[in-house]
Parts: structure tokens; sequence; C-alpha cells
């Protein structure tokens, strides 16, 4: 082996096979359709162009959504909106393209092959396993909403209004909007603006044509693409050079294809231009440029994506948009047991996400508000809903909306809207939750479905455990600084002190996702107490008993009496979310994912929980440390133990890469499960366990963490006093065994 | 607590509120009209998308008047706006005779609807400044108003919505024709 090869196979031994998220060969499209709409002074709003082709569905439909009411009031604004298409003939096309992709790749895999000796058993075994990786995450991606339908369309509208005294009446107000099915895509915003800017002065298809051919153009083909483990594990982290090894395999892995092409044309002339590529700043983003009409506009493309994540919008402006007012003069809800979990003066932010969680209708109001304040605070909610775990907010979601689309609106059970128009806010009888935006403030419909009572309640009450009720009498809860029993009160002052105090918009994500995954958490432990068994827990009780030496799942408390109490003050809002899209679809996506998984017989973030959480004796911090040890162990070592030596020099490199592989998809799950800012303190501790073979073990975890991809970044941000531990371990332990490492 | 206090204030100065709706074909000079309302002066309007709404306080009454966008297409939506209004304001481009058929066909789908059953009824003739321009009673003979809006408290004034002309007195008789509700 050349030594330039040994150093790739040592940097990309614990990755999966390199796919680009958006490959250059594919034939799905950046952007599906352009279309142009202008205000007729006397057919009000109609389409005036569209581009490659019309776009199915209702015309002026649409065009009513791309001219927002009030357009006329403000030189420019930007809406959002979402097409559910009809693609039954599109996912045959579809199905078609897959197939020919795959074969495509199979093609490549040989080319490669032959081309490229050395890479030759890493690729052939990548070949193995890939189809069902990348098969695995295209259908993540892609057919993620399978129960559901199709993909959404996703829209971006930018309407500008021009006083034109040539014309009559005096203005001409029209719209451009791209169709893509990217969630991402507020960052055509600036090429949109060009775009349109262009049409005003050349009304023509042409105008059209342009801007779509240059989006498509776009490269993104040297973007790794990354599993759903590593996107969320690279969203949690600040580090802005995780996973860099992967750009830097992309890049490398184009250079030798066009050193390949260039020596078989012109071997003299190859020199002369390499071409520059060059890493990113930071490994969130990937950077592109699209050329339009010879302006190179640069492009900053998400890498990680979450489900349920469409624009760019702030969830800490939401939050503060409603968190103000309710700071400074409170103002009671008129009670609800689903939303009013916590009194009448429950959090604004918790009525909205238990409204949301529940299936709600819910309309943000922006009167006088341009239309792309009310889609933002749509999407917000959205991701707040979502967390990244649920899902089900988007595709009932209407960023904006208006009057005309008000009898089919309401036909959606449970939806989120934005509108601007303050008549919405008159007729109570079409939402269940109103937020206005420029009061900060939320209205609970007094038509709102009072709900039906549910026969859990009584389970908690014949065990003598107060279940809150929102009725009237309940002044405990009303009182500010009063009990909590579900916790969130103390969440949202945490939250908001941690924004006041400048927490950025990732930290807070983050958080919020803890909130989600805990509610997700306390509902499986919920079900499994009133009911026996949950659906959100596909293992089964059986499924984790000591496999590796400890036992137990789902989410941990420090008592019995704390859970029950718990369980009982989130009675209402389980119930009533076990009846909606996203619990169904998240029983589904667990069952999914849990058939991927590569370890099944431990809870990690339960044993994780139990180290961070509770009192263990040493003997109990033990087995967890040791289980984890082992897991990670035995998932380097692939199948039967056939070989002793985990050096891997005897074994082929093939075998090799399927441990390497496994091993770390494993240190993935294990960083998945730690909550933020945790870090690896809590597995860190086991380097100061008074049984020294819980501390070798502990080491060798670290050691593995560290060569981790990840990992690495979560070694270098723990604290120095467990760094030492570890290192003073290392000496001991090359002392008492005479050979360092 | 400002709020209340206000409320207070209303009820002992016998101040009033009025929500009032303010529809008419498409370019007849309702946007006109309400900016003369609201700002006292003659603004140069563009098409309305979707639609205006402002608060104009005069003589003691709050009112709320809502102008909605006049395109035959968007028509349809002005029901969704019926609910809670206690004046119409229907104004009338007096110099457009070929629409005026039109305008009758909009103005009695509206006024005979059941949410609309206890509204004033005001026609803006408006555009009086244009030469050869219907006057009121033109103007409520070829509306039909006798008929259409025989269960209705209703009247025409002619206005020129550019200098204001007859678009005062016209809020005027509104705020003393309303019956208000019974004090909450």
């Amino acid at each position: 082996m050349v030594r330039e090869d040994e150093e790739s196979t040592v940097s990309t031994r614990n990755s999966p096979p390199l796919r680009s998220q958006y490959p250059a060969d594919s034939t799905e499209k950046h952007v599906e359709y352009i279309l142009v709409a202008s205000f007729d002074i006397d057919r009000g709003s109609v389409m005036e162009h569209q581009y490659p082709s019309a776009i199915s569905g209702d015309e002026t439909m649409l065009a009513e959504l791309m001219l927002p009411d009030q357009a006329h009031v403000r030189s420019q604004d930007w809406t959002i909106f979402f097409l559910h298409k009809d693609t039954s003939l599109e996912d045959e096309e579809r199905e078609a393209r897959r197939a020919k992709k795959r074969r495509q790749r199979q093609e490549r895999l040989a080319a490669e092959n032959q081309e490229d000796a050395t890479a030759r058993a890493e690729e052939y075994d990548a070949g193995e396993y890939s189809d069902d990786y990348v098969s695995d995450s295209d259908e993540e991606l892609n057919r993620a909403d399978d129960p559901d339908g199709p993909p959404l369309v996703y829209v971006l509208n930018l309407v500008n209004t021009k006083q034109d005294n040539t014309v009559k009446r005096g203005a001409i107000v029209k719209a451009m909007a791209i169709c893509t099915r990217h969630s991402f895509l507020h960052i055509y915003k600036p090429l949109l603006l060009l775009a349109l800017e262009e049409y005003f002065r050349a009304p023509i298809m042409e105008t059209l044509a342009s801007l779509y051919n240059a989006l498509n153009d776009m490269d993104l083909s040297l973007m790794p693409k990354l599993s759903p483990l590593e996107s969320h594990v690279l969203q949690a982290t600040d580090s802005k050079d995780m996973f860099i090894e992967k750009f830097d395999q992309m890049i490398r892995h184009r250079k030798e294809i066009e050193a390949g092409k260039e020596s078989q044309r012109t071997s003299a002339s190859s020199e002369l231009k390499p071409k520059p590529y060059s890493l990113p700043r930071d490994t969130h983003e990937f950077e592109s440029k699209v050329l339009y009409n010879g302006i190179p506009v640069p492009i900053k493309v998400p890498t990680a994506l979450s489900p349920e994540t469409v624009g760019d919008f702030s969830l800490i402006k939401l939050i503060q948009t409603f968190s103000t007012p309710h700071t400074t003069q409170p103002q009671p809800f008129a009670l609800h047991p689903h939303l009013t979990t916590s009194g009448a003066f429950t959090h604004p932010i918790i009525v909205l996400i238990n409204a949301l969680l529940t299936q709600k209708r819910i309309i943000f109001l922006g009167h006088n508000r341009p239309s792309g304040e009310v889609a933002e605070a749509v999407l917000a909610a959205c991701a707040l809903a979502s967390g990244g775990i649920l899902r089900g907010f988007v595709r009932y979601a209407f960023p904006y909306t208006d009057l005309t689309k008000i009898d089919d609106l309401l036909k959606v059970p449970g939806f989120i809207a934005g509108v601007t128009n303050p008549v919405f806010a008159h007729t109570p009888e079409w939402w269940d939750l109103l937020c206005d935006l420029p009061t900060g403030r939320m209205k609970i419909s007094p038509k709102i479905d009072a709900g039906t009572a549910n026969s859990s309640v009584e389970f908690f009450q014949q065990q003598g455990i107060p279940v809150p009720l929102a009725g009237a009498a309940q002044a405990g809860f009303d009182a500010k600084g009063a009990v909590d029993p579900t916790g969130d009160n103390q969440f949202m002052d945490h939250l908001l002190k941690g924004i006041a105090s400048r927490l950025g918009e990732n930290v807070i994500r983050a958080k919020w996702r803890s909130w989600i995954l805990r509610f997700t958490r306390i509902a499986t432990a919920f079900e499994e107490t009133v009911y026996g068994a949950s659906a959100l827990y596909p293992a089964g009780h059986d499924h984790d008993e000591g496999a590796y030496g400890v036992s137990g799942h789902g989410y941990v408390w420090p008592d019995e009496a704390s859970r029950l109490k718990e369980l009982a003050a989130n009675v209402q809002r389980i119930e009533a979310w076990r009846q909606t899209r996203s619990y169904h679809t998240f029983k589904m996506d667990l069952a999914r994912r849990w058939h991927k998984t590569f370890i099944h017989d431990i809870d990690l973030a339960h044993q994780h929980d139990r180290l961070r959480c509770l009192r263990l004796t040493h003997e109990q911090s033990a087995a967890i440390y040791l289980a984890l040890a082992r897991v990670v162990e035995e998932a380097g070592r692939p199948s039967t133990s056939d070989s002793e030596d985990d050096q891997g020099l005897t074994l082929d490199t093939g075998r090799k890469i399927a441990g390497g592989k496994a091993q770390y998809d494993v240190i993935l799950q294990i960083l998945s499960v730690i909550p933020d800012n945790a870090g690896l303190f809590y597995i860190a501790m086991g380097l100061f366990h008074p049984n020294e073979e819980v501390r070798v073990a502990v080491v060798k975890l670290l050691e593995r963490i560290m060569d981790h991809a990840a990992g690495r970044h979560l070694w270098a941000s723990l604290g120095r006093f467990a760094k030492l531990a570890f290192y003073r371990l290392k000496r001991e332990e090359g002392h008492v065994r005479g050979d360092g490492v | 607590m400002g709020a209340s206090i206000s409320k207070m204030m209303n009820k002992i100065f016998g101040s009033k509120e009025m929500r009032l709706l303010m529809l008419g074909l498409d370019a007849a000079g309702k946007t006109t009209i309400l900016y003369k309302l609201k700002l006292d002066q003659d603004v140069t309007t563009i098409p309305t998308v979707g639609f205006n709404v402002e608060t104009v306080t005069y003589k003691n009454t709050k009112f709320n008047v809502w102008d909605v966008g006049g395109q035959d297409k968007i028509r349809p939506l002005w029901r969704h706006y019926f609910s809670g209004t206690q004046g119409l304001i229907f104004v009338i481009d007096s110099n457009d005779r070929d629409r005026i058929e039109e305008a009758r066909t909009e103005l009695t789908r509206i006024i005979q609807d059941r949410e609309m059953k206890d509204a004033l009824l005001l026609v803006f003739a408006n555009k009086q400044d244009l030469q050869g321009a219907m006057k009121p009673k033109e103007v409520s003979d070829r509306l039909q108003l006798e008929k259409i809006a025989k269960d209705h408290v209703w009247k025409v004034e002619p206005s020129c919505a550019t200098t204001g002309e007859g678009i005062f007195e016209g809020l005027a008789w509104l705020s003393n024709n309303v019956k208000m509700p019974a004090a909450k």
C-alpha cells in the first residue's frame, strides 16, 4: 500500500461510504417551477407565466396566494406556501428514476473498482451495504411522508408593488415564485429579488427560463450525505468542523476522478488548471453559488436538515413575541383541559405547544404586518411542535393563507395557518387558538370543542393521585409560584433566561427538542402505566432484560411517587395527543427506526439518564459503564469472534470496515442520546470509579469515542479534570502492562 | 386598565363604536374615501389587493371602516365581512352608467344577506365632480333602493372623494341613525 492511501483509510476508517446529498447526475431538480402572477385591475389576481410548464392545480388559487392581502400597501413582501401536488404519475416516474439511479450507481461502482485499485476493497464493501444504507436514508428523506402522501412542494414567493404613473390606476403589482422540494427554500431569496426586478424590465417567458436554468445548474454534488443520526449530532453541536473529514473525502474523490479523466485525455495539460475546491468554513453549511445573468450569487445550503424545518425562522423570535406581554402583564386564559395544563396562567408558549400536540386549529394573525412575518411564525410553530422528532405539522400548515381559502381550510382537522386579515379574529368559529402577533397575545376560542373525558383520569384518581383538571377549582395551579407538576413553568423560566443571556437559535432549538423528547418519553411511560404496554416502545418489555448486564428502559424518575405525579399532570394532553396524526406518524417512525438501529438490547438513553439523574450505588454504575463499553467493543468485532486482534491488521479490509461501520454507528447512537450540554461528562465520571475494571473499560470507551469523527469533538470539549484523569489512567495502565499505545 | 377607563369615559360622554363595511365595484373610489376620512387628504390610491381597514373617529363615534377590493372575482369574499357589520357604505361611480346594473346586482346580494339584516345602508354617489354624473335621485332609482332595501334604513349621499364633499355628512348620518346595542 502506498502511504497516501493508508492515510485515507485511517481518516475514513470508521465512516460509512459517502454519497452526495444532491448528486450531479440526479434527475431531481433543485427547482421545479417558476411562476409569475400579477394583480389585474379588472380581473384581480391572474397567473401570467409558468415555466417550464403549467403546474397542475387551480391557477387562480395559486395567483391569489402569490398576491397576499394588502400587497398594495408595501413595496415588497415575501410569502411561503405549500402545494400538495397530486403525484401519482410523478411517483411512477420517480420509481423509474430511482431504478435508473441504482443502475447507474452500480455501473459507477464497477467502473471505479477497475480504476482505483486501492479503494477496491472499500468500495466493494460500500457496494454491499451502501445499497441498504443509502436507500434507507433516501427513504428517510423522500418517502418520509409516505403514510400521508407525496412530498410537499414548497413555494417561495416575492411580490413587488411599483408605483407607475404611466399605467391605468398608477401601480403594477407582480409576484414571482420558486417551487422546490427543498425545505431550505429561503436560500433562493437573493435570486428571486434579482429575477423579479429583471421581470419588471422584461416580462417574458425567457426571464423565467434563465432563472430556472441558473438555479438548476447550482452544483451541490460535493455535499456529503449524512445519516439521520449524523444529522442530529451535527445539529446539536456548535463545532464548526464536525464531519469535515466527509467533505474532505468528497473533494479527494472528485479530484481522483478528474485526475483519471485528465490523464486519459491529455496527459500533458493535466496540471494546467486544478479546480479550486475548498473545505467549508462551517460544516453546518455547504457553500455554492448560482450564476444568474452573469452575477455569481453565493448560496449556503444547510448540511443537516431536521424534519419539519422549512425556510428560515426564529424560535427565539416566536417565543419572545408571546412571552414578553405575558411576563409584563399576564392575562388569564379561558380554561381548557388540553391547553391550559398549568392553569389559567399557563405560559402562552406552553398553550401553543399543547394546541399543536393535540392538533387544534391554530391561526397566527398579523394585521398590518407583512405576510412574510406570519409565514415565519407558522414555520417556527411547526418546528416547535416537531423538535425534529415528531412529524405531521408542516403538511397541515398554511404559512400564508387568506379568505379565499377559508372553506377549504375549515375542512382540515387541525391546522396551523398564517393570515393578515383581522376578519379572522372576529370569527372564533374558525379557530381554536388565535395567536395575535402585533400584541403578542393568544386567545382560546370560546367555541372550542371542550374535549371528551377520558378514563385514564380515573386510573390516577383511584390511586389517590390528584389529576389537574382544567376546571375552575384549582387555585393552587393558578397562583404564580405555585406547584408546577408538569415542570413547564420551570422549563419556560429556564428557556427565557437562556434567551436573555443571548443563547443562539441552535441552542434554543436543542432545548425545545429536549422538551419534545421528554414529552414523548413521558407519554411512553404513561401508556405502559395505564395500558400495560406502549406503542412508542417497539421493543416491548422483554427486550431490555439484562442483555449487557443492565436492564430497564424509558424515562428516568428519581422515585415512584414523582413518576406518578408527573404522569398524572400530563394525562389530558397525552390522551389528546394519542388521537392525533403526529402520534400515529411517530409510532410508525419509531417502528421503522427500530429495525435500522444497530443496538436493540439496551436502552442507551435510559442508561445514560440513570448515570445523569440518579444516585446509584457503585455496583449499579459499574454495570452501566461496563455495558456501554461492551456495546461499543462488541460492535467493533464483526459477526463471530474469529479474531481477538482488534488492531484489525490480520482481518481482511472489508470485514474491518463492516465492524468499523457498526462501531461508528453505535458510538453515534450513544452520542445522540446525550442531552445538550452534558457532553461526555457523565461517561467520563467512570474514570473515577472505585472499581479498576470499570476505569479501564471507560478509558477504552473514551478512546473509541476520541477516534470517532463526531466523538472527537465531544472529547475536545470535555473538562480538563476528566482529561487529566484519563491520561493518568493511561500512564498507570502503560506502567502495569509495560507497553504504550 | 387604561382601556377600561376609556370605556367608562365613553359611556359617560356617549361616545360609541361602529363597524362599517365599505363595498362597491372596482375603481368606484372606496379606498380614496377611506383615506379622505382617515387623513382628511386626497391620496392617490392604487388597486386594493384584499382589503384595507382603518379606524376613524368623527363626532364622538369611532368608526371601524373596512374597505374590500372590488374586482368581480373577489366579490364572493365579501360575505366573510358581513358578520357584525352595523353599516354598509356602498360606493357608486356616478359616471359609470354602464355598470350601474352590475352594481345593483351586487348590492342586492349583499343587503339581502341574513347577516346584514340590521345594517344601515349609505350609498355614496361618488365622483360628482365629473361632468354628467348621475344625481342621487337617479342613482337610487337605478339601484331600485325602494325595492331592494325596503327593510333597511338607507340614504344616498352625493359625494366627491377627492374634495371630501359629502363624505363627512354621510358619516354623520350613520352616526345619528345607528341603534347601539344595549350597553354591556
